[in-house]
């Protein structure tokens, strides 16, 4: 196909991301891009992109209460409204504090923001220590689990009361892989679990289980090195990451019937 | 303190906008000067101080304001305070308040892990790209009206707003994850 049409510009693609386009010109745009994947391809980036930071802060676009009082923060111009803002806010997270901290919810959240950073970097490393623990242990011949599936109340018990959690171990036979059995191990500093599967041909697969330090709920997420594959979630108290050298979408299948099983 | 003469005209209408009129425009432009103020801002609290700060510029310079647009005018005068604190901030820097006290009470339903994220990611943009990006994908301003609003050729729009677009999108797809949205 020719383009008798005006050549599609950089400007033209942001106008396209950003809705500015006519219709015209905007199926222009889109016979173009379906000529060129990699402009596409970052297209479509940008308009996700676009799309997350437009559900992030529309929540922010609220009246408050207080409104009318930014108003009138300006006839005390001697003192500075930052400062009388910082001062209020800190009375106000004392309170906050303490009273969150005997009901118990609050507390946390406040804890949780002060430090976003270091929690985020040990919810960050689930996946790489459940690749770890995939790569250490699946590939054992003798001695992949300290207890083994013929032992598994004992198995989800012990585990169990080490993770202070109510452990089952998912019934995966349904997908092909059936319980080879579990062991201790250190996740994010504490003790955490590792289950391992695996199917007819002895295809592996681990499930970790680790303390989270942040009460919190995560969607699922995904994550890829090499032939590895890793799906893992944030549920609770808990942080869960399903391993295997298996495709994308049996893993997702297998991570969600894991989820459903950890649910109830 | 010597009495403001034009004070009663202001009252009484002569000179318009009065004052209630101006202060009830800006208290209704208040939602979406919040949501601007905190796409910019590191936290909650660091917000609704870039908020509170523009609204007291605002109501100090409403003389300066000439009767058009009042809401592209005080996204203007809140870039601007943005880019100042962010360069007072550089230069000395202090300890942050990361309050949870936000008045919006947060939406419990984000993802903590993706919101980390993305604010990684923005506060990785310098403010002038920062801005562009917010004017345009949340507050919906055409390029010519952000270089308006900016005082800054639109050339130059496009092309800090490419550098902010490829930025958060390299910084994003560092770590190769896919979310997926959780089964019920």
């Amino acid at each position: 196909m020719t383009d008798h049409h005006k050549p599609v510009t950089e400007a033209d693609l942001h106008a396209y991301v950003d809705g500015f386009l006519d219709e015209e010109r905007r199926r222009d745009v889109e016979l173009w891009l379906s000529g060129h994947p990699e402009q596409e391809a970052e297209v479509r980036q940008w308009q996700a992109q676009a799309a997350e930071l437009q559900t992030s802060f529309a929540g922010y676009a609220q009246a408050s209460e207080g409104d009318r009082t930014l108003l009138n923060a300006r006839t005390a111009t001697t003192s500075s409204p930052s400062w009388w803002r910082r001062a209020a806010l800190i009375a106000a997270s004392l309170t906050l504090f303490v009273s969150g901290a005997a009901a118990g919810v609050y507390g946390d959240r406040l804890l949780n923001q002060s430090t976003p950073i270091e929690t985020a970097a040990a919810i960050d490393s689930l996946p790489g220590q459940s690749k770890t623990a995939f790569l250490v242990y699946a590939s054992e011949k003798r001695h992949p689990v300290e207890v083994g599936a013929d032992q598994e109340d004992h198995l989800v018990t012990w585990l169990g009361k080490r993770l202070d959690y109510k452990l089952v171990a998912p019934d995966l036979k349904s997908l092909g892989f059936s319980l080879v059995g579990g062991r201790l191990l250190p996740v994010n500093g504490k003790a955490g679990a590792m289950l391992m599967y695996q199917d007819t041909a002895g295809q592996r697969l681990t499930v970790l289980l680790g303390k989270n330090p942040e009460n919190a709920e995560t969607s699922f997420r995904f994550e890829s090195a090499g032939s590895l594959e890793t799906f893992y979630w944030i549920d609770g108290s808990i942080g869960y990451a399903v391993t295997g050298e298996v495709s994308r979408a049996k893993l997702q299948q297998i991570a969600e019937e894991c989820y459903r099983q950890f649910e109830t | 303190m010597p009495h403001a003469p034009d004070q009663d005209a202001r009252v009484k209408g002569v000179n318009p906008p009065s004052a209630d009129t101006f202060e009830n425009q800006i208290l209704s432009l208040v939602p979406s000067l919040r949501r601007y103020s905190r796409s910019l801002a590191k936290s909650d609290s660091d917000g609704e101080d870039l908020l509170q700060d523009c609204v007291e510029k605002v109501l100090v310079r409403r003389g300066q304001w000439r009767g058009v647009n009042l809401r592209a005018w005080a996204f203007t005068i809140m870039t601007n305070l943005y880019r100042d604190r962010h360069r007072r901030f550089t230069q000395h820097p202090s300890v942050e308040f990361n309050d949870t006290l936000g008045l919006m009470a947060e939406d419990v339903s984000g993802d903590p892990l993706q919101k980390t994220r993305l604010q990684n990611a923005l506060n990785a943009l310098s403010p002038d790209h920062r801005s562009v990006l917010m004017l345009v994908v949340i507050e919906g301003y055409g390029y010519q009206d952000v270089a308006d609003m900016l005082a800054i050729p639109i050339g130059t729009v496009m092309s800090r707003l490419s550098r902010a677009r490829r930025q958060m999108a390299a910084h994003l797809a560092e770590n190769n994850i896919v979310t997926l949205r959780r089964p019920k």
